[in-house]
């Protein structure tokens, strides 16, 4: 018995032992060099000891190395992010950024989409069965239409077995739970990344980013052309003047001007609202008109109009915009922001009103046919950004050049770039449940925009003339991106597997009232088994039950408001302290 | 620690990685593009400075309006005269690589703004600082008025002690509270 006791109890030292020296070795790491090697010599160890630290500190320090060398070579695109980031600074560098982050969500979502739901449809039934008198004529590219309408391509194309081959695979879950998961954790990763970047760009910056200091200090080192580096400094210089100035140009305007002013911000804004519940009702008459012209040519005439409406009424906007006077540059481009934001969500919403109430009605496999339209909205998106860069920066390079030297050569304008981004991704958000190889279709538009905007920088454009707040703008296009398109996205593809009703003919959930019953099928398949029951139990009372949820919000409100409690007292602290410096010394 | 034309012995790039904050492919790349700066002779000498005259003709340095306050900063020589040997480039480059600490990025630019090396910004450092932003010439500097209503400010916003300077610890206050930066101290290679 005592020798058991001994023995646990060196067992007991040497596990101690061990893990002291791993949090040595982790604080060790997180040193400097000469910090590391100093504290290397304060140990109270013997050399034999000291020896052993130093050799395993080498081999963490190699393989960090290794990863890093590793990372960074198969890192995508990174000579040519470094290369624009030293030519046109980070504020254009952050487009890039963005597109490539967006990116990784559809190459993510194609995997999950490929392999767990179309994989097993294939092994099931290799052959797509298709009508005789089909075949593949090159409209389908465009159209999605006809030959694709019975492939993999949409919702239609997928049965509701519940066998694959020898293996027991319910598709009607399996399509369910895949969407459902990949959204769910698309919310997650868009909520991360918002909080942490706000986090970095706002709360740590207080209101004064804008001062004088703040100007200076945020030089872009990385800035390499020598004329970009001269109009910098200009801009830096008018920069500091207008904040100089600016409390006093705000005094010195009189009661008939300012009225002046808010005037024309009123019209404006009626204007551009206007503008947006026009075009949204023109889609809609669109669509509902009966017109004469050939089957194919009516399915391509509401995107195409979707598209030049998006690549046109902006640029009435930035019309607008000059005749407006602002106090700040920034406020200048939050309104332009918001309002092409509206014009973009009007668009969306009348579109999503439409599928939904009357699609859904009219057709017998509506989802496919959802689908479709949202395929070539995503097709004519890609050729009209093409024609937008080519309108928007060549031809506005030829002008400015040759034409009217007065303009200038054009500036990269990201704002409305990252807008066009964040809609093409929303289509591809909306048209996952209704066409699961939608994202291999984004990644190819996206992989082709980012060299075809790459290209399209370097010969027409030049570097941007003011230091952009690229961290804060970055905050605010991760927020535009999850707040009202994410969730306007997942609600569409929420209220549809929660209301409407499946087609009875096609798709995995044909037969059913709801998508969601299929879940439901599911408990009532649990609750005969035994060992599942604490599936059915978690499903009844927490997911089913509104106590949970009411709840859950109460304690969220009351931890939101102690956070805020606790922010209010730090501040109150941080003067009490630096009244203290100023007193001290 | 003489090092030839063609390659770096593998004891010193790790240990050329150990002490700071670049990458192998960096440590590479610095020896190759530093390497070309040396005329064919000096190549094969140990310990060769380059005079500041050609650091500055590296494309990343050229257009820089700090660029010899750099060269000084970074100049471990005893002349005082500016000129770099490969570790003051490599010092140089591991401050302003995408991977050094906010820390040590601060603690550089503090001592690129002190143009007079005295170790606090006063108002002479700040003039020559917005100077140096704005523009050399005389129609394109700002007017004495605006020149100390603009020092005025930034005293006001970042002198925590009010003693007319600004010291270490306020001015990097200053900049943990600018996200920008970070990703603006780069240099790149």
């Amino acid at each position: 018995m005592q020798l058991l006791q001994r023995q646990q109890a060196a067992l007991c030292l040497v596990i101690l032992c061990l893990t002291e020296e791993q949090d040595l070795v982790k604080e060790l790491l997180a040193m400097s060099a000469r910090d590391r090697t100093r504290a290397i010599r304060d140990l109270p160890m013997s050399f034999e000891e000291k020896k052993h630290i130093r050799l395993l500190l080498k081999s963490f320090r190699r393989a960090g190395y290794s990863i890093k060398s590793a990372r960074q070579t198969l890192e995508l695109w990174q000579g040519i992010m470094k290369e624009i980031g030293g030519k046109f600074g980070s504020s254009v560098l952050s487009y890039f950024v963005f597109l490539k982050w967006l990116l990784m969500f559809n190459i993510f979502s194609f995997l999950v989409n490929f392999g767990f739901i179309t994989i097993p449809l294939l092994v099931y039934d290799p052959s797509p069965n298709i009508p005789p008198n089909v075949s593949f004529r090159g409209l389908e590219l465009l159209s999605g239409a006809g030959y694709f309408t019975y492939t993999v391509m949409y919702y239609g194309g997928y049965n509701n077995a519940t066998t694959v081959g020898q293996v027991e695979y319910d598709m009607q879950l399996a399509y369910f739970f895949t969407i459902a998961v990949y959204m769910v954790l698309c919310g997650i990763a868009l909520i991360f990344s918002m909080a942490s970047s706000f986090r970095q760009n706002y709360v740590l910056a207080d209101s004064v980013s804008d001062s004088a200091w703040q100007l200076l200090c945020s030089w872009d080192f990385s800035v390499t052309n020598e004329r970009a580096v001269r109009q910098r400094r200009n801009n830096l210089r008018v920069q500091l003047k207008e904040s100089l100035s600016e409390k006093d140009q705000e005094e010195l305007l009189t009661l008939s001007e300012k009225l002046r002013h808010y005037g024309v911000h009123f019209g404006s804004w009626l204007l551009s609202t206007g503008l947006a519940v026009g075009c949204g009702a023109s889609i809609y008459y669109l669509y509902t008109e009966n017109w004469s012209l050939s089957q194919e040519a009516e399915t391509l005439l509401v995107p195409f109009v979707v598209s030049l409406m998006n690549l046109a009424i902006p640029l009435f906007y930035s019309l607008f915009n000059k005749f407006e006077h602002y106090s700040s540059q920034r406020r200048q481009i939050y309104t332009l922001v918001v309002r092409n934001v509206f014009l973009r969500l009007v668009i969306l919403a009348v579109l999503c009103y439409y599928w939904m109430n009357v699609v859904a009605e009219k057709f017998s496999c509506w989802e496919s046919m959802v689908g479709q339209a949202l395929y070539r909205l995503v097709i004519f998106d890609f050729l009209f950004l093409m024609l937008g860069s080519f309108f928007g920066e060549f031809l506005s390079n030829v002008i400015g050049t040759r034409l009217l030297p007065s303009l200038g050569v054009p500036e990269f304008d990201v704002a409305r770039n990252v807008l066009d981004l964040i809609y093409a991704q929303t289509l591809a958000w909306i048209g996952i449940y209704f066409s699961p190889l939608l994202p291999a279709i984004q990644i190819l538009k996206f992989f082709l925009l980012f060299y075809l905007k790459k290209v399209s920088l370097i010969q027409n454009c030049q570097p941007p003339r003011r230091s952009g707040r690229a961290a804060q703008m970055r905050t605010i296009f991760i927020f535009l991106l999850f707040f009202p398109f994410f969730v306007g996205a997942l609600s569409v593809v929420a209220y549809t597997a929660w209301t409407l009703s499946p087609s009875e003919q096609c798709g995995p959930f044909r037969g059913l009232n709801s998508t969601f019953t299929v879940v439901e099928v599911w408990m009532t398949d649990l609750e005969g088994l035994s060992d599942s029951q604490w599936v059915v139990w978690i499903y009844q009372h927490v997911i089913r039950s509104e106590l949970f949820y009411f709840l859950v919000t109460l304690i969220i409100i009351v931890i939101i408001y102690i956070f805020w409690q606790v922010t209010k007292g730090r501040q109150e602290l941080i003067r009490l302290l630096r009244q203290q410096i100023i007193n001290v010394s | 620690m003489g090092t030839t034309a063609s390659q770096l012995g593998k004891d010193l790039l790790s240990e050329y990685q150990e002490l700071t904050f670049l990458t192998k492919q960096e440590i590479l790349l610095a020896h190759k593009r530093f390497s070309e700066l040396l005329s064919k002779d000096e190549r094969n000498l140990p310990n060769t400075r380059v005079s500041m005259e050609r650091i500055l003709t590296l494309p990343e340095l050229k257009s820089n309006p700090f660029r010899e306050r750099i060269c000084h900063v970074f100049s471990t020589s005893d002349q005082k005269n500016g000129s770099l040997s490969f570790e003051d480039f490599l010092d140089l480059l591991s401050a302003f690589s995408d991977s050094a600490t906010l820390e040590i990025k601060s603690h550089y630019a503090f001592r690129i703004f002190d143009f007079d090396d005295d170790g606090t910004l006063d108002c002479g450092d700040l003039e020559k600082l917005v100077n140096c932003l704005t523009g050399e010439t005389d129609d394109t500097r700002l007017t004495t008025d605006e020149m100390r209503q603009l020092i005025n400010n930034i005293l006001e916003e970042s002198d925590i002690d009010k003693d007319g300077t600004v010291n270490l610890s306020e001015f990097q206050h200053v900049i943990s509270r600018s996200p920008d930066f970070v990703s603006s101290f780069k240099i790149v290679l």
